[in-house]
């Protein structure tokens, strides 16, 4: 009996892992070593040309402590403190922004998917250079915003935004919510998801538009608003294209706009220094790890699995 | 069945890509451009291959100095780097990494260095050894838009100024242009910046770096002095305030105050001038920096080099193309002037009609006795250019004064020598 | 009646917010589309809206690509990839995401917490590794590494859009299909997948998306030009220390957008709310 019962559990494991085969090979195959081996490299000394040199933990010593021979390396605590901001600021605007317009974008209008495909173009856009040329002609010294500024509102002197320290962060967090084409879609297939007898149900119940929102759409929709969350964070921590485009790959004014990837990017390639670099990305991932983490705790109380688990 | 699939797939694959190589051998030659020098190189390849049957030629191209040394340096860290590969002003990081095979074995036999000129192939004869033959000559220069001071009724700059009547010139345009449209770019915000201080250091007698000595002549003061030059400038309006300034990094046409027509003078090398008056109808003329005919400042820069891979499996052929690429006049021909004005006797002697590198050849022909051998780019340039290039911010915005902004300079260049 | 006239002018306000904030939304692709018309050397001295000359000239230029190579053989090679990287992204991914969402077996937390690990490493110090691992099978200058990583679900992104999906919908469903005589496989395909077409749309689309725009990996693994893709060749048009052909760069770039609207726009109709329901009255 018992015996018997193990059996069938290792029979209902091994048929559920027939199901993850091609991502375990996948895995060890093409994703594992890389990341070991960058994970060697963090502790080494590599110009890529040359064979990586042992250094034992002294790249991390540079992110953090710093002495006389080797001085801390405030750039890299700089762009740490860039991308805190950034993450922190942009994400959530995004995010709400996102959900916003999914909302109007989920009507019966004729024009929808016209709109739709109008709303995601800035998405679309990536990281084209017609980007950085739009925003160049938005926020700099004499563009739109300060014709309007001027112009309007009588305001002397407006900054140039995008190359003024104090701003150009904040151009650049404006631009990530701008593009909020790809939340914005998995929102609408996640609005799309929902059986519409909830709907149904709560109207006859006499809910209005506003209790629905909070009492079905929120919660249906929670393992989507969750996967958006850990996401932007996620690739928001790793933003490079944009502060690269619209700086010219230097995260200027004032490394104002110097986000952690493109740090990292400058050390591995141009500054020849793979092994920091490694360190660098190593370091991000505990950073990212730790808040994904706490965000899974944090969260099984607040999203829902419909009647699943 | 998935598995099948799988090998099927792997196998079609597989079988789709087409091994297009006629020859026993194939040289693999990387190097950066876009289509007009795709093009003239694909006719020269043409050519080489004609005239030897048996040898292969793949160009692996990348559109910009960036995607070239991204992807080189990671195929021969993966170990399958090309065979001649194109190199700019960091050869001499490449040479001290290992990765270049010197070329000295092949003077004379396959490489004819006897009609190159003995300067270019001092410039990329590093530590006794030559590693990369210069493709043409290229000079750092000053830009002006001629069409924009011709309409608003401003003299033209002369080609040779000391550093006063530089400045006076400057004053005398301020008050014609108009406004939001600057006497001078501030060079010092570029981001390659480093060519500028690096003029600045040559004029004031305090060069950048001695690779005998393995030294750097600059001092705290010396950098400070380059600082306080440009905060006068900024101070009187010659030059754009700081954040107008960092709004154009200047990496290309598209970000550059000159051909946004925000400034009358900026800062190019002159093999950048053709591109740069493809983005613009206005008309544009090359000067001298300032104080180079009494210094001889100024200096002629190989554009770029051809290198071959320590690794190369075929060296001599590797070399044999290369001596074709630079000697042959049907290659110059093809060719022209777009790796730069070319150094070898019998190429300039194909000659060049364009307008372009005709202005640029007139400049050569004034600014060369105005200029004496290049000093050797400080090692680790390019996070020499980043990181000059946020000191200097520092000081324009403010932040900083001169003298700490000069100290700094002088920190940097030190840590980067011992790096 | 007084309903109707009431819905009239609520259509109408959602219609005008919409277009009002839409037109922030056009203008790159608009200036994007005007400067693929201009004269090369007025595009960036003269960046207005109304072109003060008109050409076609670039879109002939521009689709004759580099000189030795033309602009369609990257449309081609960029198809290529992309088709192979969207049904591999589909098949393998959801299957990955099935075992996770819906599936018991010991070790599935530790396994879930391994693959958000893989997302979270900036790819830029993997480079070397990989480009190591690939060059051992002998894949340089092929598309291969480009596309079969996917075979093996290695895009964890959309591994975890599926899972979350996957996991609202109601467990009930398995069970009846459970006692109809499905097996997990049956389960996958009749019930899961068509359950989770808008996840499965919306995979398909990004997929697509972002590797046509993938540059760094396509430059690092394809060597000759006949194999180069679309952002590759626009980056050939541009080169700082150059010529630059901004001209056709830009009507590269209006066309290379094509492919991206045509597929947006005929799949954004799977998003239309209120055709699923949960197939059990609860």
């Amino acid at each position: 009996m018992n015996r018997k019962a193990r059996k069938k559990a290792i029979r209902e494991n091994l048929s559920s892992y027939a199901f993850l085969v091609p991502w375990l090979l996948g895995f060890f195959i093409f994703t594992l070593y890389p990341m070991i081996y960058s994970l060697y490299l963090s502790f080494t000394d590599f110009n890529m040309l040359q064979p990586p040199k042992w250094i034992g933990l002294r790249n991390y010593f540079v992110m953090f402590v710093g002495n006389d021979q080797f001085p801390r390396d405030e750039r890299f605590l700089n762009s740490l403190f860039v991308t805190f901001r950034f993450v922190f600021i942009s994400v959530p605007l995004k995010l709400v922004f996102a959900l916003a317009v999914a909302m109007l974008m989920n009507q019966r209008l004729r024009l929808i998917p016209f709109y739709r495909t109008l709303y995601y173009i800035p998405t679309l856009l990536g990281g084209s250079v017609a980007i950085a040329v739009l925003w160049r002609r938005l926020f700099a010294g004499d563009g739109v915003l300060n014709a309007i500024l001027s112009g309007v509102f009588n305001v002397n002197n407006p900054p140039a935004w995008i190359s003024n320290p104090k701003y150009a962060l904040y151009t650049l967090i404006l631009l990530s919510v701008w593009q909020f084409g790809s939340p914005m879609i998995i929102f609408l297939a996640g609005l799309k998801q929902i059986p519409q007898e909830y709907y149904e149900a709560a109207s006859v119940d006499g809910a209005g538009k506003t209790r629905q929102f909070f009492a079905i759409t929120l919660p249906s929709l929670s393992p989507i608003i969750f996967f958006n969350l850990i996401m932007q964070m996620i690739s928001a921590f790793q933003s490079f294209t944009q502060a690269y485009i619209v700086s010219g790959g230097q995260g200027g004014p004032l490394d104002s706009t110097m986000f952690y990837s493109l740090y990292l990017y400058l050390k591995g390639f141009a500054f020849s220094e793979m092994g920091y670099a490694s360190a660098m990305a190593w370091v991000l991932l505990v950073i990212i790890a730790a808040l994904t983490a706490l965000a899974f705790k944090g969260s099984g109380s607040l999203v829902s699995y419909g009647s699943g688990e | 069945m998935k598995r099948i699939g799988l090998v099927l797939f792997t196998l079609l694959m597989s079988a789709t890509i087409v091994f297009a190589q006629s020859g026993s051998v194939t040289l693999r030659w990387a190097y950066w451009g876009s289509e007009s020098r795709i093009k003239r190189s694909q006719q020269a390849i043409d050519l080489f291959m004609a005239a030897n049957p048996g040898i292969a030629v793949n160009p692996e191209i990348s559109g910009g100095t960036g995607d070239h040394f991204n992807k080189v340096d990671t195929q021969i860290a993966g170990g399958s780097g090309p065979d001649i590969v194109q190199m700019g002003g960091n050869i001499s990081d490449y040479v001290k990494r290992g990765v270049l095979l010197p070329l000295d074995k092949y003077v004379g036999s396959v490489l004819n260095t006897s009609v190159i000129d003995p300067s270019a192939i001092e410039s990329g004869t590093i530590d006794g050894h030559l590693y990369g033959v210069s493709t043409g000559v290229t000079m750092p220069a000053l830009v002006y838009n001629k069409s924009l001071l011709q309409r608003v009724g401003a003299p033209l700059p002369k080609v040779s100024m000391t550093y006063p009547e530089f400045r006076a010139y400057l004053v005398s345009i301020k008050s014609r242009l108009p406004a939001g449209v600057y006497p001078m770019q501030d060079i010092g915000a570029l981001s390659s910046n480093s060519t500028p201080f690096g003029y600045w250091t040559r004029y004031n007698g305090t060069p950048l770096y001695n690779a005998e000595t393995n030294m750097t002549a600059v001092t705290s003061a010396a950098a400070q002095k380059y600082l306080e030059l440009f905060k006068d400038y900024r101070d009187n309006g010659l030059v754009p305030p700081a954040d107008i300034a960092s709004g154009f990094a200047e990496t290309n046409a598209d970000t550059s105050m000159i051909i946004a027509g925000k400034a009358a003078i900026g800062f190019i090398w002159t093999n950048q001038l053709n591109g740069y008056q493809a983005a613009t109808t206005d008309e544009l003329g090359l000067i001298e920096f300032p104080g180079a005919a009494a210094t001889k400042a100024l200096w002629q820069a190989p554009s770029q080099f051809y290198t071959v891979n320590k690794y190369s499996k075929n060296p001599e052929l590797a070399v044999k193309f290369i001596n074709f690429l630079v000697n042959s006049p049907e290659a110059a021909k093809v060719l022209g002037n777009d790796r730069g004005a070319s150094a070898s006797s019998t190429a300039r002697a194909a000659g060049s009609t364009n307008v372009n590198d005709q202005k640029v050849l007139e400049y050569l022909n004034s600014a060369g006795p105005h200029s004496s051998k290049e000093t050797t780019h400080l090692p680790n340039d390019t996070e020499f250019n980043s990181t000059l290039f946020l000191i200097y911010q520092r000081v324009a915005f403010g932040q900083i004064s001169p003298a700490t902004g000069g100290q700094q300079i002088y920190d940097l260049i030190t840590r980067l020598i011992k790096k | 009646m007084k309903n109707r006239t009431a819905r009239r002018i609520s259509a109408f306000l959602s219609n005008f917010i919409i277009i009002v904030l839409g037109v922030g939304m056009l203008y790159p692709v608009v200036w994007l589309i005007v400067a693929s018309f201009k004269e090369s050397n007025t595009i960036f001295s003269d960046p207005g809206l109304i072109p003060k000359s008109f050409t076609l000239q670039n879109y002939i230029q521009g689709w004759k690509g580099i000189g030795i190579i033309g602009f369609g053989t990257f449309f081609k090679n960029s198809f290529i990839i992309c088709t192979l990287c969207v049904i591999a992204n589909v098949i393998f991914c959801s299957l990955t995401a099935y075992a996770f969402a819906r599936l018991r077996f010991a070790g599935k937390n530790f396994w879930f917490a391994v693959m958000m690990v893989t997302l979270m490493l900036p790819s830029h110090v993997t480079t070397i590794p990989r480009y190591i691992i690939f060059r051992s099978f002998g894949w340089i200058d092929t598309f291969l590494p480009l596309v079969v990583p996917k075979f093996f679900a290695t895009d964890a992104f959309f591994i975890f859009l599926l899972v979350q999906f996957m996991r609202s919908l109601p467990k009930e469903l398995d069970e009846s299909a459970m006692i109809d005589g499905c097996g997990k496989f049956g389960i996958y395909t009749r019930i899961v997948m068509p359950l989770t077409t808008p996840a499965l749309i919306t995979t398909v689309l990004f997929t697509f998306l972002w590797t046509w725009d993938d540059f760094f990996n396509q430059l690092l693994y394809l060597n000759s030009p006949s194999k180069y893709t679309v952002p590759m060749g626009l980056r050939l048009f541009v080169d700082s220390s150059g010529m630059s052909s901004w001209g056709p760069m830009f009507a590269m770039s209006v066309l290379s957008l094509v492919p991206c609207f045509i597929l947006f726009f005929s799949l954004q109709k799977y998003f239309v709310q209120g055709i699923i329901t949960t197939g059990i009255k609860g």
